[in-house]
């Protein structure tokens, strides 16, 4: 039953996303207008780019999941549908992991896709794209996991979206951290394993405890 | 001891930002504390219909 | 009996006239508390101790540095034992306080940064460095800013302050981060150099009693800063109630 109600939920988003067309098509503009401002910005020198590009592919994902954060809750706190998910059967947790996931796969996947074109457009090194998907798979859900919480505490005040930015900045430093670490370990042929070992951990820590207060915050929000 | 020329700028100025810092945590509460309660008062005399216009 | 007496007097804490009773006893004593112990510190730091071998008179800047950075932590720290208690028992004083130690952690988070640069500059040879310990401490500043935005973005204050409790215990992983930054990445910060439980101190003993003394002097200035916001936070709150209006009339 619970699956059940979860994947109603994703479907539902999924669905949503597809028919408004243009705003699920976002996330993609966003990395490539940044991955072809750079080269226009910093000069077109292979060297610098590929030195620079792991940064710059990790900042438009990251950029391209807050799009998305401002109206992850809010159109159901405002139809009251949220306050259905507290009185339903469903556990209101899942559906909260159902609602993240569904952000995830709009905003991070097409990101997570178009990656390894986007880094070649920079030079980055063949070796190096393994590991960048490997590093994005591993990172963008907790983009996503700490959006959603930073979502979710905005959302009884008005003017949510600057607080979003300053919230979610700091807890998404180690991510970006490790994430090009690995990269750009990988880009010198160094291993990424530490790197990306340390972002698994992150992963795990940030799944099993943000779905937890992201729905006490939620709860919070609709009393 | 005085801090010899060479570091006396960064000693001082460390010490200067330390000692503001912690007045402005001594003098802001009491600040908000004297309009809190000026405001307080203003209302209860808009109240009680003695709200004197030229001296409030 | 006295456990008793203790109990009821704890629980009664939880009033906010009480609250602000004892505040306004305390306050004063702690703020005459780290007058007296940052006068001695501060005379020693400044006077006493003898210049550095290495850094020469630069190194005098730890004695604000490192209780600055000590402060930012523990401040978080005590905040973060606040926001449980705020939210597993919804005490609202409790949820105040936690709320009024977010400027003070962000003002002492800024003395450590801030002074630390002036530290960096002679010694390093550079004002900022994007080493471990400083991108920590410069994420520990915008969690507070978050903190200190969330809460006041919110109508209801009691909404706000539990919200904003949520982000206090997310942001805890923060402190072990900062606090251990120095041992797992060798960087331009140097190691702890004080050690309280293990080991001993790689510090010489002339240089101690300083520290020691303005450690003491910034903790009674975060309770006694704590106490007078978390006053102003209760006293704004309940401006329409009996207690503060009965309070007033007495005073005027």
């Amino acid at each position: 039953m619970i699956v059940r109600s979860m994947s109603a939920l994703i479907a539902r988003d999924l669905r949503l996303a597809v028919r408004h067309g243009g705003e699920s098509l976002m996330p993609l503009i966003f990395l490539f207008s940044v991955i072809i401002l750079i080269p226009l910005g910093v000069g077109p020198g292979p060297n610098l780019l590929a030195a620079i590009a792991p940064g710059m592919i990790w900042v438009a994902a990251l950029l391209a999941s807050l799009l998305a954060l401002e109206n992850l809750f809010r159109p159901d706190l405002e139809d009251g549908t949220l306050e259905q998910w507290w009185i339903g059967f469903c556990p209101a947790g899942a559906l909260v992991v159902a609602r993240l996931f569904s952000h995830w796969l709009i905003t991070a996947v097409p990101v997570i896709v178009f990656a390894p074109l986007a880094a070649q457009m920079l030079y980055l090194p063949a070796e190096a794209l393994g590991v960048l998907v490997l590093s994005l798979l591993l990172g963008t859900p907790i983009l996503s996991l700490v959006g959603g919480l930073a979502a979710a505490l905005t959302l009884g005040t008005n003017r949510g979206s600057i607080l979003l930015s300053i919230l979610v900045f700091p807890l998404v430093v180690p991510v970006l951290i490790f994430a090009t670490g690995a990269v750009s370990a990988a880009a010198d042929d160094l291993s990424a394993r530490a790197h990306l070992g340390m972002l698994g951990a992150l992963l795990i820590l940030a799944i099993t405890l943000v779905p937890l207060a992201t729905s006490a915050a939620l709860r919070l929000n609709i009393e | 001891m005085i801090p010899d020329f060479e570091y006396a700028i960064y000693v001082w100025t460390s010490y200067g930002i330390f000692a503001a810092v912690i007045a402005w945590q001594f003098l802001q509460p009491q600040l908000r504390k004297r309009r809190i309660e000026a405001e307080v008062r203003e209302e209860k005399a808009l109240q009680t219909g003695t709200y004197d216009d030229a001296n409030p | 009996m006295i456990w008793k007496t203790i109990k009821v007097n704890f629980h009664r804490l939880g009033s906010p006239p009480t609250f602000y009773r004892l505040a306004q006893v305390l306050s004063p004593w702690l703020w005459g508390g780290f007058v007296l112990c940052a006068a001695i510190g501060l005379y020693q730091a400044l006077y006493v101790v003898p210049p550095d071998y290495q850094q020469s008179d630069s190194f005098r800047i730890l004695y604000i540095h490192v209780p600055s950075a000590w402060q930012a932590m523990a401040g978080y720290v005590v905040m973060a034992i606040l926001a449980v208690i705020a939210l597993v028992w919804r005490i609202r004083t409790v949820e105040i306080m936690a709320m009024a130690g977010a400027p003070i952690g962000a003002a002492f988070t800024f003395i450590c940064l801030a002074t630390g640069s002036l530290w960096g500059r002679p010694m390093w040879g550079t004002w900022w460095a994007w080493d471990a310990r400083l991108t920590s401490m410069l994420v520990l500043l915008f969690i507070y800013l978050g903190i200190m935005g969330l809460y006041a973005a919110f109508e209801d204050r009691r909404k706000g302050a539990r919200v904003a409790c949520i982000l206090i215990l997310v942001g805890v992983v923060n402190i072990p981060i900062i606090h251990f930054s120095v041992e797992w990445w060798t960087t331009l910060h140097q190691g702890a150099t004080i050690r309280l439980f293990s080991g001993e101190s790689t510090m010489h003993e002339s240089m101690m009693p300083p520290l020691v003394w303005m450690t003491i002097a910034v903790k009674l200035m975060f309770g006694a800063a704590l106490l007078d916001r978390a006053r102003n936070d209760l006293l704004d709150q309940d401006r329409r109630k009996g207690w503060v209006q009965a309070r007033l009339g007495e005073a005027a």
